[in-house]
């Protein structure tokens, strides 16, 4: 090894330390240690019967009910919100692509979701869906005096739509990032063949797009299992709408129980993992160069 | 290419969609905050009355007794504070990845992004439990920690995938020409690299200023509670009325300047988001 | 604007610091009348520069109140001096040590002239732990122009109400939040017995307890109920009763206040009668208010005692009941002009409530009791009219657990 080449590791060593260190210091350190508190019976409000119970922690979340009504519940807001916003987001990335006229007014007004603050933009449809105060009710072939937030359908569907209404932005620009490497040449040849619009579609985008998807869905996924904030502004998990998140929220910051919440973080940070995991390693996504593979 | 009629409406109609989807809601919170209280209630999408008795609450009392100044206070700094940690962190990383060779690259990249994905409430617990140890619970360090986990990563992808772009190769010509290092970097580097730079502090402040989860967690009073979590614990009339109105006229004053901001960098927004996620 | 943000923190860092009379920090739910701050003045004058006292309001739901003091406290913040304590949270805080017992003469005046169930509140393990400051109960509000007479159970009105024109008639609260524990309670007490008998001990007998179940299925099954049943709260069955949509509402002297700014024509046929029987037994309304604390991490707590003994006192009742209409926890002041002002016709049901009142669970662990009953329990439609003995066992078996502090809730 030349010095030089040397010196250049040692350089760059130095330059990434900080970054690395602080990286590690601020989640590493802290799931350990939830790792640990998850170990003990440790209820803030009971400081003196605190006591290393082994893994019982853990048995109680997964024996009990709620936890995997919950699992289950943030799968359905996670696949349905993931689903749609793909459908929509690829929509808006034609429109963003293929416009004839007002790409600019439509990519400024498809970033102010994504600018919003999400507990605003929670707010902003918890007033439209409300009885007391919408405006959804009054809408014509909506069936009066219906109470959104009275049922579990309905109310799951509105955490869903103001989820999908923050994100599909996001998504949006993604999947406009893949569409905008797809050669013109191929789909004019294409049209010389006399395939249709839609056939173009599926034998020419989808198939080239698949990386950037992938990528996209990936991203989207991990960031709807954590769903949170529309969750706790709107229902607060009634109407049986409770995600992992709140669940552990509720534990941690609400009951003090610090041994169970903790459980709760680590079993949903080994949900997070298997999910990445999953994409990774069974569909093939490459996201650590920063460019989809394939 | 000929445009007909009838594909030129299709468009109008599509984009007409893509505009409603998304200022709706904004327009929602626009009416709302402008109904007296009285009106808040009347389901009206336009408002008989406009009033700006919300907004003038949100102000009320000036420093020491108004509800929401503190937490904007609050909010611009510690997304500010951050927002420069993790850029200058962020560059050094970004720099030595982009130009340097040397092993554990990938790495890096790698784990930055599984970090970046991090669920917050995994690590709130143990942070509550330290911070109350270290007497940090409810103050801006407090909140700033834990907003280097996801802003950190974040800079330092989108900032490799702006710095691969740039031709580090001027730099050596500059000084070839007689320029000072110094010069070369300042005259030649630094303007190229400034968008890139400007990009992910963009997102990385937007990214700061939209968290709720800690926010209700590590903060419990307005020395260091931001936006999201004062909305959330925002008080009515009286103990039993709620707060509609004002949480409505917060929420826009909070989300006008995002709009601007939006409206102004959207270029840049746009090619940040896209540069990190897929291009590298 | 943002140098003067600066200033006011500099200022603010100030105020706490060593020299000159301390000040202290009042966290206490806000009340729209300005009673906090028109209290904390006048005491402030009256220690003659012994502390003075800087009010810091809460939000206005318990549940969300109770998160931020509990972190703090949970947290050994020092900077808090005096709490306004929701009435459920004084065996909870007690018993974590985070508030100071009250003793000697300051315990006897705290409790002078307070009705014996208000006392109960503010008291763990027979220590006094707070000085009452103020207290809330629910009494039948109905529409004298739609039903002659006020009827006396559950069962009567929603009877009633089932017949008048228009369905939806009957606004309680029912969302899943502390207030439907509140409306729980009450019946439960009413019905003749209680959620506990003692802080780890659940009662629930099951005849009553089946009896007023029985009541919520019903209601909620009923053309009476109103659609937003399971979201409705004291704000919104006062909106839905100003709007003219119910005959009948449970709710807080609040309501009728608010009736008559809001919607006077409503306001002039506007009874109250007490609150509704589930059988035979006399009915317990439900018991709200707040009770003063002092810290245990606070600085000055001998200060810190003499102002919440001036907060809670007399004349700070009075206040309270003319500038927030909050019913005063001091027997003797139901005589007062004061008080027959700020309840017109209805002072001495007021007083009779709070007398008759049922609190709700005492024990360290409420919150876990009160998020099992709401999870066992809401929405309201999931008990059903008739043959409750399903839910009635999943109630107690979540109960059994909840005062253990053991499983998610």
């Amino acid at each position: 090894m030349s010095s030089r080449t040397k010196s250049e590791r040692k350089l760059a060593w130095l330059l990434c330390a900080p970054a690395v260190i602080v990286m590690l210091a601020v989640t590493a350190y802290p799931i350990l240690y939830a790792f640990v508190l998850s170990l003990q019976k440790l209820d803030l409000r009971f400081p003196e019967q605190t006591e290393f119970i082994g893994l019982a922690n853990y048995g109680t979340v997964l024996s009990a009910e709620l936890w995997w009504l919950d699992v289950w519940n943030t799968v359905v807001i996670m696949v349905i919100s993931v689903a749609i916003e793909l459908v929509l987001g690829m929509l808006i990335a034609l429109v963003m692509h293929r416009a004839i006229f007002g790409r600019g007014a439509v990519r400024t007004v498809v970033l102010i979701p994504y600018g919003i603050i999400t507990v605003v933009a929670a707010f902003a449809w918890q007033f439209a869906f409300a009885s007391e105060t919408g405006f959804v009710d009054n809408l014509p072939l909506i069936a009066d005096e219906k109470n959104w937030f009275g049922g579990h359908i309905s109310s799951l569907a509105v955490i869903i739509m103001a989820e999908i209404w923050k994100t599909t932005p996001f998504m949006a620009l993604l999947l406009l990032a893949g569409l905008v490497t797809i050669p013109d040449e191929l789909y004019e040849a294409a049209r010389v063949d006399g395939a249709s619009a839609w056939q173009r579609f599926v034998k020419i985008t989808l198939p080239l797009m698949k990386p950037a998807i992938l990528v996209a869905v990936l991203f989207r996924t991990l960031e709807a299992s954590r769903v949170f904030d529309s969750i706790f502004i709107m229902t607060r998990g009634a109407q049986n709408t409770e995600s992992v998140s709140i669940l552990g929220f509720n534990q941690l910051i609400n009951r003090l129980n610090l041994g169970l919440g903790s459980a709760i973080s680590v079993l949903i940070f080994v949900g997070v993992v298997l999910i990445a995991f999953v994409f990774i390693k069974g569909f093939g996504v490459k996201v650590e160069e920063g460019r989809p593979g394939g | 290419m000929k445009v007909g009629a009838r594909e030129y409406s299709l468009w109008t109609i599509a984009i007409a969609l893509v505009l409603i989807f998304a200022l709706v809601p904004v327009l929602w919170l626009l009416s709302i905050s402008l109904k007296p209280a009285s009106e808040v209630a009347d389901g009206r999408i336009i408002p008989s009355t406009f009033s700006l008795e919300n907004y003038k609450s949100l102000f009320e009392g000036g420093w020491s007794a108004s509800p929401f100044l503190h937490p904007l206070v609050n909010s611009i700094a510690i997304a500010l504070i951050t927002t420069v940690i993790a850029i200058v962190l962020a560059s050094f990383t970004a720099y030595a990845i982009a130009r340097l060779e040397f092993p554990g690259k990938r790495i890096i990249l790698a784990g930055a992004l599984a970090i970046a994905m991090f669920p917050p409430i995994s690590t709130v617990g143990p942070l509550f439990d330290m911070w109350r140890a270290f007497g940090i619970y409810d103050t801006y360090l407090g909140l700033i920690i834990p907003y280097l986990t996801f802003s950190l990563p974040l800079a330092v992808y989108v900032l490799v995938a702006f710095f691969r772009e740039i031709p580090w190769d001027l730099e050596q010509a500059a000084q070839v020409d007689g320029a000072t290092p110094w010069q070369a970097f300042r005259k030649v580097i630094l303007p190229l690299a400034a968008p890139g730079v400007f990009t992910a502090a963009i997102l990385v402040f937007i990214f700061c200023w939209n968290d709720f989860v800690y926010a209700i967690s590590l903060t419990s009073s307005d020395n260091s509670r931001t936006v999201p979590a004062a909305l959330a614990f925002f008080t009515g009339e009286s103990t039993f009325t709620e707060p509609t109105g004002s949480i409505a006229a917060a929420a826009i004053v909070v989300t006008i300047p995002i709009i601007v901001f939006v409206l102004i960098f959207q270029r840049r927004i746009v090619s940040g988001l896209t540069a990190g996620a897929v291009k590298g | 604007m943002l140098a003067s943000a600066l200033a006011g923190v500099v200022l603010s860092a100030c105020g706490g610091s060593s020299s000159g009379p301390p000040q202290l920090t009042f966290f206490v739910a806000i009340q729209p009348g300005g009673t906090i701050e028109a209290t904390a003045e006048r005491c402030t004058q009256e220690a003659h520069g012994k502390y003075s006292i800087k009010p810091e309001l809460l939000p206005n739901d318990a549940s969300q109140a109770r998160e931020q003091l509990v972190r703090r406290l949970g947290a050994k913040d020092s900077s808090i001096d005096i709490i306004g304590l929701d009435v459920i949270l004084t065996s909870e805080f007690a018993n974590a040590g985070w508030i100071a017992p009250w003793t000697g003469r300051q315990k006897v005046e705290a409790s002078k002239n307070v009705f014996p169930s208000v006392l109960k509140t503010a008291s763990f393990e027979g220590e006094l732990y707070a000085s009452p400051f103020n207290t809330n109960t629910q009494v039948l509000w109905y529409r004298k122009d739609l039903v002659p007479k006020p009827p006396e159970t559950w069962d009567q009105m929603i009877k009633v109400a089932e017949e008048l024109p228009e369905a939806g008639q009957i606004q309680v609260q029912a969302e899943r939040y502390e207030g439907y524990t509140v409306w729980v309670n009450a019946l439960i007490e009413s019905a003749g017995t209680s959620i506990l008998s003692g802080p780890e001990e659940v009662e629930l007998e099951q005849r009553p307890t089946e009896e007023a179940l029985e009541v919520i299925g019903r209601l909620a099954h009923s053309s009476a109920a109103s659609p937003e049943l399971p979201t409705s709260n004291e704000d919104s069955a006062r909106l839905a009763f100003e709007a003219g949509k119910a005959a009948f509402m449970t709710n807080y002297t609040f309501a009728f206040a608010s009736a008559k700014e809001n919607a006077p024509e409503i306001n002039e046929n506007m009874g109250a009668a007490p609150f509704p029987r589930v059988n035979s037994n006399p009915a317990k309304p439900p018991l709200g208010g707040f009770n003063l604390a002092v810290s245990a991490y606070s600085g000055h707590q001998q200060q810190a005692f003499e102002a919440a003994l001036c907060l809670s006192g007399e004349e700070s009742e009075l206040t309270a009941v003319e500038l927030d209409g909050l019913p005063p926890s001091h027997e003797n002041l139901y005589t007062n002009p004061v008080v027959g002002k700020a309840f017109p016709g209805f002072a001495g049901l007021v007083r009779e409530e709070v007398e008759a009142a049922g609190p709700r669970p005492v024990t360290p662990a409420y919150q876990d009791v009160t998020s099992a009953i709401q999870r066992a329990l809401h929405p309201p439609e999931s008990i059903p009219a008739e043959g409750v003995e399903g839910k009635y066992d999943e109630l107690k078996e979540d109960l059994e657990q909840a005062v253990k502090r053991e499983g998610l809730l």
